[in-house]
């Protein structure tokens, strides 16, 4: 896991060094700053040095914690990233609890209907959901949202928009209350929440429906049956647990997963989470905030799939480490 | 094994027939000795929805071939004066409203107004003129390729000057949706397609130098590939395609490109290949360190094959059916990602090409409401449509090589 970790740092690192010129290429080209201003500067960054050099200075200030220093607010990079990292984290996290809460249900269902008009209704839907574009569905959402506030001013005089299309919290978040602050932003979330868990709930489904539809041709099943188990137990506690396993196991690739695919929907609904705040870095080539943020999802890609194993070996007695 | 079976179990009644008549004993060998490409292909016209995906994808990969025959407009045509932007979709009169009778097809021309209240654009026909729909019509000031090689500028349908037919409305600058649907298909349809062979590439490549020569080279590349699948996939297409399409980063001064349009183009095929080139290299790295341990791949070694012959003639076609229907079901996600991309502007330029991401990047413009403008949004449906079709293939495709599905 570690040479994995220093490679991922290794590429990123060469990645950062596609940019153009630096930061303060575009800074040497602003009247009033002084040649001298930018001299001390760059050898302050280090660029003046030979790129390996850069890479072990960058790598062992990371190993202690140290992200560096963002060309443009000159704070350190982990409080520029810090909060667009937070923001991201509530809005996996919220996804995948719709995840959860909608895809269980429907792939019990379809599998214990097999082939009925609700199993059918299920897949087509599974279908949508792999198919449609996040950025465009978010984009479908919103405009429908408007659409219902036009028929509803209409029609009753209610000008309201049903829930929030944009941002995490609305005007005079700070006046509120803990408890205010908090509805807020949950009313905020929903949306993107929504958006976000429809193309992982659409491949839950699916994988969930044919995992329970084998073990419910299997032979323990039909000898539960035979002892007089009731069709209840049968389903839960029989067929869906061993089902279940490989989505438990999956919740550590999740959250990372999460945090970098709900990208383009938060740049649609303007949500401060990650996705824009790189797209901003690389827009003013930050290169520590890009390498940052590279090195921090990269992490927590790893820490996701190690508690994937760790989990996996804890709910399967099959799986043993060691 | 268990298709060979099934093909023996269903020929065996025939066979019984064999010293009876010649005939059915030609045809019943015939079936037996059913080539794989045969049985796939009858399997596959059993699955409804992918023969359905597949003439949609037909239908759809023509539109986009002869986009310059469908498109009314070119790609950034647009006018001056009066500039029409943000018009709604052009309503198309089938009935004659002095006669009330069925006539053909059109349309009038619309002048633009101010609501009094909202002080919001409004476009008002008006009904003095009509014109009539034309179809075959020539436009000289057009002219377009097909394929890159005929030139011409015949047009599906057109209508006569001053009058403006736009299907599917405008975007701010008063260019036709419906004609860079069109043409953005050119782009979002073809980008998949050529990024797999860049995916098929480097997997082949990477996978049987591993899977071939193990020990040091096996190690690297497969780092490599962790390493690649250890960074988040989105982060890493955008940040490629963002540094990458600037024209002074340092690879495209060393090789001296000006990144055109083209050559943005190409090289969002290559980032697109070179993310996803990883899962394709490890199974087949895996397939060839275990299939030389098979018995039909000491059985050519033992006749005296070399390795590289093993290698080609039976290793590598043994991963063939996995390898097109992983590959069916890449492409899908790879025009998600291009669309992706080219909605943060990312994607191939705008100059002189379209892309379908590109277009729903129009709705999300600074001062765009987008329930004043919903068509904007029609270019997500062409995305939507083309992801469905690929997926349906790839799925009929599946089962049909998945010898445990054959109905």
């Amino acid at each position: 896991m570690v040479p994995t970790f220093i490679g991922a740092t290794l590429l990123a690192f060469l990645i950062s060094q596609l940019v153009p010129g630096d930061f303060l290429t575009r800074k040497e080209l602003e009247p009033g700053v002084r040649p001298e201003t930018i001299q001390r500067m760059r050898s302050q960054f280090g660029l003046d040095k030979p790129m390996h050099v850069q890479y072990v200075r960058w790598m062992s200030n990371l190993v202690q914690g140290n992200l560096g220093q963002s060309f443009v607010s000159n704070q350190p990079v982990i409080s520029r990233i810090a909060r667009p990292m937070r923001n991201s984290m509530y809005l996996a996290v919220a996804a995948i609890i719709l995840l959860w809460a909608v895809s269980i249900p429907a792939g019990v269902y379809s599998a214990v209907r097999q082939y009925s008009l609700g199993d059918q209704v299920v897949s087509i839907f599974a279908y949508f959901g792999l198919a449609i574009p996040n950025f465009f569905f978010a984009q479908v959402l919103i405009l429908s949202l408007f659409l219902l506030r036009g028929f509803t001013r209409d029609t009753f005089g209610y000008n309201e928009m049903l829930l929030p299309v944009a941002g995490l919290t609305s005007s005079g978040f700070d006046n509120m209350s803990p408890w205010q602050q908090f509805r807020d932003m949950a009313r905020h979330m929903i949306l993107p929440a929504f958006v976000v868990a429809t193309s992982g709930m659409a491949g839950f489904t699916r994988v969930l429906r044919g995992q329970m539809i084998e073990y419910l041709g299997s032979d323990f099943i039909r000898t539960a049956r035979a002892k007089g188990v009731g069709q209840r137990s049968v389903t839960y506690k029989h067929a869906l647990r061993p089902a279940i396993i490989p989505f438990v196991a999956g919740i550590g690739g999740l959250l990372p997963a999460l945090v970098g695919g709900a990208g383009l929907v938060e740049v649609v609904m303007s949500y401060p989470g990650i996705t824009p705040a790189f797209l901003d870095a690389l827009n003013s080539q930050d290169i520590y905030v890009i390498l940052g943020l590279l090195v921090i999802t990269t992490l927590l890609l790893m820490i996701g799939n190690l508690i994937s194993d760790l989990l996996l070996a804890a709910v399967d007695p099959r799986i043993r480490y060691g | 094994m268990t298709d060979s079976n099934d093909r023996t179990a269903s020929a065996a009644p025939e066979r019984g027939l064999d010293h009876l008549d010649a005939h059915y004993a030609g045809e019943a060998t015939q079936r037996v000795s059913k080539s794989q490409g045969q049985i796939v292909w009858e399997q596959f016209r059993k699955h409804k929805a992918a023969l359905v995906g597949g003439g949609v994808l037909i239908v759809m990969y023509l539109c986009a071939l002869f986009a310059g025959f469908l498109a009314p407009y070119g790609i950034n045509e647009y006018r001056r004066s009066p500039v029409a932007a943000f018009r709604p979709p052009t309503q198309v009169h089938w009935i004659d409203q002095e006669t009330g009778r069925l006539t053909r097809p059109y349309i009038h021309d619309v002048r633009e107004e101010r609501d009094p209240v909202t002080r919001q654009r409004i476009y008002v026909e008006d009904t003095s003129v009509k014109y009539p729909i034309k179809f075959f019509v020539h436009r000289p000031s057009q002219p377009y390729k097909i394929l890159g090689i005929w030139e011409t500028d015949l047009k599906l349908f057109g209508v006569d000057d001053p009058g403006r037919i736009f299907l599917w409305g405008t975007n701010n600058l008063g260019k036709d949706v419906f004609s860079r649907v069109m043409f953005g298909g050119q782009v979002s349809l073809t980008i998949g397609i050529l990024a797999v062979w860049v995916t098929l590439f480097l997997g082949l490549l990477m996978g049987g130098l591993a899977g071939f020569y193990g020990g040091f080279v096996d190690d690297l590349i497969m780092r490599l590939v962790e390493v690649i699948a250890a960074i988040p996939g989105l982060f890493l297409l955008i940040v490629l395609a963002s540094l990458l399409r600037d024209p002074r980063n340092p690879i495209a001064q060393a090789i001296g490109l000006e990144m055109n349009s083209a050559q943005t183009f190409l090289m969002t095929v290559v980032v697109l290949g070179f993310v996803g080139w990883g899962g394709l290299a490890r199974v087949i790295r895996g397939l060839i360190l275990s299939a030389r341990e098979l018995d039909y791949a000491a059985a050519a070694k033992a006749l005296g094959a070399s390795e590289t012959r093993v290698l080609w003639r039976h290793l590598l076609p043994s991963t063939a059916s996995y390898v097109i229907v992983d590959l069916t079901l890449t492409i899908p996600g790879f025009i998600l990602a291009e669309t992706g991309l080219s909605f943060l502007g990312l994607g191939p330029s705008e100059v002189d090409t379209s892309s379908w991401g590109l277009l729903l990047r129009d709705a999300t413009a600074r001062g765009v409401s987008i329930q004043f403008v919903p068509w904007l949004l029609i270019p997500g449906i062409p995305i939507f449509l083309a992801v469905l079709c690929w997926n349906l293939l790839g799925d009929g495709l599946r089962d049909a090589f998945d010898p445990k599905k054959r109905r």
